[in-house]
């Protein structure tokens, strides 16, 4: 079929509304090539092997496994918990950055607009970083330059005095009109609108799906706009607050199954009563309890369900951009896991703590 | 008239059918197999080059296809027989 898609291609391109198809993509080879990237990511047996070690056996093990460059490379400047976090943060960036560098057309033009989510999360550190003083050490710690900026410029941009500095600097990009708005002390909304001005441009970008995979991929992209906005309900929700008005902002537009709108006006009882009749119940059911304390348990395990239908999905499309998107959050799941094992055992936190909040598939 | 003589009789005796269909089942398996073969390969490469312990099994899928334009050929040598 594909084959008689492709001769017809010329003919059909005008006729659907899959935009911006540039070139051909390499569909067979980009897959193959990022399955077998999988393969190599950290096995869920090894968590508990992790949990037992101290962060210097973690940075070791890590510095044998995928991350030996990035260890190689940072050990001069930095040591200890640092060390595995920068490295970590730097193989992320280097990873998606392959995933650019190997795949064309269509499939990079997605891939490039996905991941523009590090420059917004880029823009949000810088941002918060200055409002609250931190140093610019602390800053570059948590930069990921895997979107459109370069860690050359984050760091310079981490560097400059004041948020002005960095918003004057970011003049050229889309974000500026967004960035205007902020006046030291509306973080929480600028946050709140550069999410929702990555989610509408993906979607834009994205366009209306015609073949299944983009279907597939438009399912993926709603699936995490439900998780993000069911967490936010959640938080509100066991916080008391119930005015539509400070919910409905705060939720991002195009989700898969929720009815945002429905559940913001509900209180807190009627609101889980009301979630039992999605499909993210049969997640929820196994640690949802009306005495819980924290929310914690219950969103990895919300997080764990998005990594789990997005495997099926990249199933369901085996020679599509799914399994690519599959692989994008699964790494990324792997970084902030390990991260997570090094900062909990520098805190000195128990063990049983860090292992709840990790998300092991 | 020129080319009076070629209306009149059938373009291809029964020879040329034969010797047409022959390159016909040879052209199309070729093809075929060509395309396969690429998308195979292609693939092949991509899991190579994350894990060079693929080669064999990679080099085995990629030439599977290559039955295809074997079928053809026997078909042309029989349609030839």
């Amino acid at each position: 079929m594909r084959l008689l898609e492709k001769f017809w291609g010329g003919k059909k391109s005008s006729r659907t509304s899959d935009k911006k198809k540039k070139g051909t993509s390499n569909y067979a080879y980009a897959v193959t090539r990022v399955r077998a990237m999988k393969s190599k990511l950290v096995p869920k047996e090894t968590y508990p092997r992790l949990l037992n070690m101290g962060i210097d056996e973690i940075t070791r093990f890590i510095q044998e496994s995928e991350y030996k460059n990035d260890i190689d490379e940072l050990a001069m400047k930095y040591s200890g918990a640092d060390l595995a976090e920068h490295a970590l943060n730097r193989n992320l960036a280097l990873t998606y950055e392959k995933l650019l560098r190997i795949t064309a057309g269509e499939l990079n033009y997605l891939i490039t607009e996905y991941l523009r989510r590090y420059d917004v999360w880029n823009i949000k550190t810088l941002l918060r970083g200055k409002q609250y003083n931190a140093s610019v050490e602390e800053i570059l710690e948590s930069l990921i330059s895997a979107g459109e900026f370069t860690y050359t410029f984050l760091s310079e941009l981490a560097g400059t005095e004041s948020y002005q500095d960095i918003i004057e600097a970011l003049k050229e990009t889309e974000y500026y009109p967004i960035l205007q708005e902020y006046d030291g002390n509306n973080l929480a909304d600028i946050e709140n609108e550069m999410d929702k001005m990555y989610y509408s441009s993906l979607f834009e970008a994205i366009g209306k799906p015609r073949s299944k995979d983009r279907k597939l991929f438009a399912r993926f992209v709603k699936l995490e706009v439900d998780v993000k906005n069911l967490s936010t309900l959640f938080r509100l929700k066991r916080a008391g607050v119930e005015q539509l008005d400070e919910i409905l902002p705060l939720m991002i537009e195009g989700g898969l199954a929720l009815n945002t709108e429905k559940l913001a006006a509900l209180p807190y009882e009627d609101f889980v009563e009301e979630l039992r009749k999605t499909e993210y119940w049969d997640a929820l059911s196994g640690v949802y309890s009306p005495e819980m304390k924290s929310l914690n348990a219950l969103e990895s395990k919300l997080k764990k369900y998005s990594l789990e239908s997005a495997t099926t999905y990249s199933h369901v499309s085996p020679i599509s951009i799914v399994p690519i998107m599959d692989y994008i959050i699964y790494k990324h799941n792997e970084v902030s896991n390990l991260r997570m094992i090094v900062r909990g055992k520098e805190a000195g936190l128990a063990d049983t703590l860090i292992k709840d909040q990790l998300v092991v598939i | 008239m020129v080319g009076e003589e070629l209306i009149a009789g059938p373009v291809l005796d029964a020879a040329g059918m034969k010797a047409l269909s022959a390159a016909l089942a040879i052209t199309v398996t070729g093809l075929a197999s060509a395309w396969a073969e690429k998308e195979i390969g292609t693939a092949a490469i991509g899991a190579m080059a994350e894990n060079e312990g693929l080669f064999g099994k990679g080099l085995i899928l990629t030439v599977i296809p290559e039955t295809i334009v074997i079928f053809g050929l026997v078909v042309a040598l029989l349609i030839n027989q």
